[in-house]
């Protein structure tokens, strides 16, 4: 799912007309103690990050003044939570709260519902996980015509909202029900929503992911890649998704797994399907190796996509090997692997890395002839003095033999590190 | 030569070596692992003239396989261009272009 940060989902949610306090981002201690001016009294300054925990990570302050607010802003600014580096805040007005309550519309994938689910409690503002089960009320919500008022007054009166306050919840969530068909929501959390010491119900805290699908209905997020990462997109994860983005003629998905480009131990990897995938994993870490990227060519992928995803793996910096990790009796034809792989190879071995490891496993339809054209066509590359002299290609003898498949990386990886250090690479 | 595009790439084909090729291991092939958009002509060149230019855009799978076919089997007069966007200045930028 392509997320928001908090400070994005608020202004989305601003623009469907929903109540979300007077705030605005910064990136540095200045832009904060300008927005706190531009706020007027204490304001709350919020890491903005894709993780739960803030609060408790210590990015989140209250304070009093904009001096404060940027003194705050900077320290928050320093910080990385759970690996991912603060590069913003959000300074907001500080909050009259009077009560929390929690609220989200997920995706409930149950047979018996298929459709979007409103969740609610009147325990807000913690993880609603540790909210007892009793206290939180579900209903599912009609696909196409969204939350009605009438299961909206329902929901309310059975959490215990007092009769005076029913309609004022109803119209929120059913307001907030609209606003997740729009933007075609996979989930909106709303977590707290509070209620001011005036009675207003105001969003103080926004979870906004948009469906991957729809993503190409809605040009106005500005989503440059519509899946679900681990923090900012890298230069792998745009090139990755600049293969998948136009072309859906099978899978060829490519993403970073967070390499540094130069520590040792590293493999371009590049299973196919996703049970192969966790069995790749279990060969690399058998034997202390990891995976530089992550990719997956199923579903019968056409060859030039095959071809992107493997050049894109293979040309990485500094990798120590490259496995074609197809541990499965494959229903795709293989032989569009096959094909791909010996143009991608012929291109790379020769001119930028000589003598790279390549461990190619490719099972399933059409086996004996794919690993034949794997053969004929990497065979003058595969001489003892050759480019190709680590490539070794295996098939179903080895389908589920991870540890083999790791010990043959692991032993040709460190051949291969030990001749470039001893040409003092 | 000839040269037509498939949807995300560019093939190129160098007729002049389909002469003295014996096989036309390329017209097999496209006729094995696609959909046979491929074909030879009177002179027994790689050809697609026989072909609308919806019919190559909608035949043309990607397979790679008439560039292998020829190399191999052939006379190496095929070259399949499949660019892969980013990926040249993800590699000047680490000097490894």
């Amino acid at each position: 799912m392509a997320r928001f940060l908090e400070y994005q989902g608020k202004a989305w949610l601003a623009k469907a007309g929903m109540p979300v306090p007077k705030g605005r981002s910064a990136s540095t201690p200045e832009e904060a103690k300008e927005a706190a001016e531009w706020i007027g009294g204490p304001v709350a300054v919020k890491g903005q990050v894709q993780a739960g925990g803030r609060g408790k990570a210590g990015i989140v302050k209250l304070v009093n003044t904009p001096d404060e607010a940027a003194q705050v802003a900077a320290e928050i600014l320093a910080k990385t939570v759970k690996g991912l580096p603060v590069r913003q805040v959000l300074v907001e007005e500080k909050l009259n709260i009077k009560k929390e309550f929690y609220c989200s519309f997920v995706v409930n994938g149950a047979r018996e519902a298929r459709s979007p689910m409103l969740m609610f409690s009147t325990e807000g503002g913690m993880d609603i996980e540790s909210v007892p089960e009793e206290k939180i009320f579900k209903v599912n919500v009609d696909p196409i015509f969204g939350l009605q008022i009438y299961d909206a007054v329902d929901l309310a009166a059975k959490a215990g909202i007092p009769d005076k306050d029913i309609s004022k919840f109803a119209n929120f969530l059913t307001k907030l029900s609209q606003t997740y068909q729009k933007y075609d929501c996979q989930t909106l959390e709303i977590n707290p929503f509070i209620m001011t010491d005036k009675g207003d119900l105001v969003c103080a805290d926004c979870k906004m992911e948009i469906d991957n699908s729809a993503v190409g209905r809605h040009p106005e997020f500005d989503i440059k890649i519509a899946r679900d990462l681990p923090g900012e997109p890298t230069e792998l994860d745009y090139i990755g998704w600049s293969i998948e983005e136009t072309d859906a003629r099978g899978t060829g998905f490519l993403m970073n797994m967070g390499y540094d480009e130069v520590s040792p131990g590293y493999i371009g990897y590049h299973p196919i399907g996703g049970g192969s995938a966790m069995m790749g994993l279990d060969a690399l870490n058998q034997v202390g190796l990891k995976p530089a990227n992550y990719a997956d060519t199923s579903g019968n992928p056409v060859a030039s996509k095959i071809y992107r995803v493997a050049k894109s793996v293979l040309t990485q910096p500094n990798i120590d090997g490259y496995l074609l990790g197809g541990f499965m009796m494959a229903n795709q034809e293989q032989w569009h692997h096959a094909h791909a792989i010996v143009k991608v190879l012929r291109e790379v071995l020769p001119t930028q890395k000589p003598g790279l490891p390549c461990v190619l496993l490719l099972c399933g339809n059409r086996e004996d002839e794919s690993l034949e054209i794997l053969r004929t066509g990497l065979a003058d590359l595969m001489t003892p003095e050759g480019p190709g002299r680590r490539i070794e290609i295996y098939g179903k003898e080895h389908v589920t033999d991870t540890k083999f498949i790791g010990e043959r990386l692991l032993y040709l990886s460190k051949e291969y590190r030990a001749e470039k250090e001893a040409l003092g690479k | 030569m000839l040269e037509f595009a498939e949807k995300s790439c560019t093939i190129i084909i160098d007729t002049s070596k389909c002469d003295s090729c014996e096989t036309k291991a390329c017209a097999d092939a496209c006729q094995k692992y696609a959909r046979g958009l491929l074909g030879i002509d009177d002179q027994g060149r790689a050809s697609v003239a026989h072909r609308s230019n919806e019919e190559v855009l909608r035949l043309g799978t990607e397979c790679l396989a008439c560039e292998f076919a020829c190399k191999f089997r052939g006379n190496d007069a095929i070259r399949i261009e499949v660019p892969v966007s980013g990926l040249d200045e993800y590699l000047k930028k680490r000097s490894l272009a």
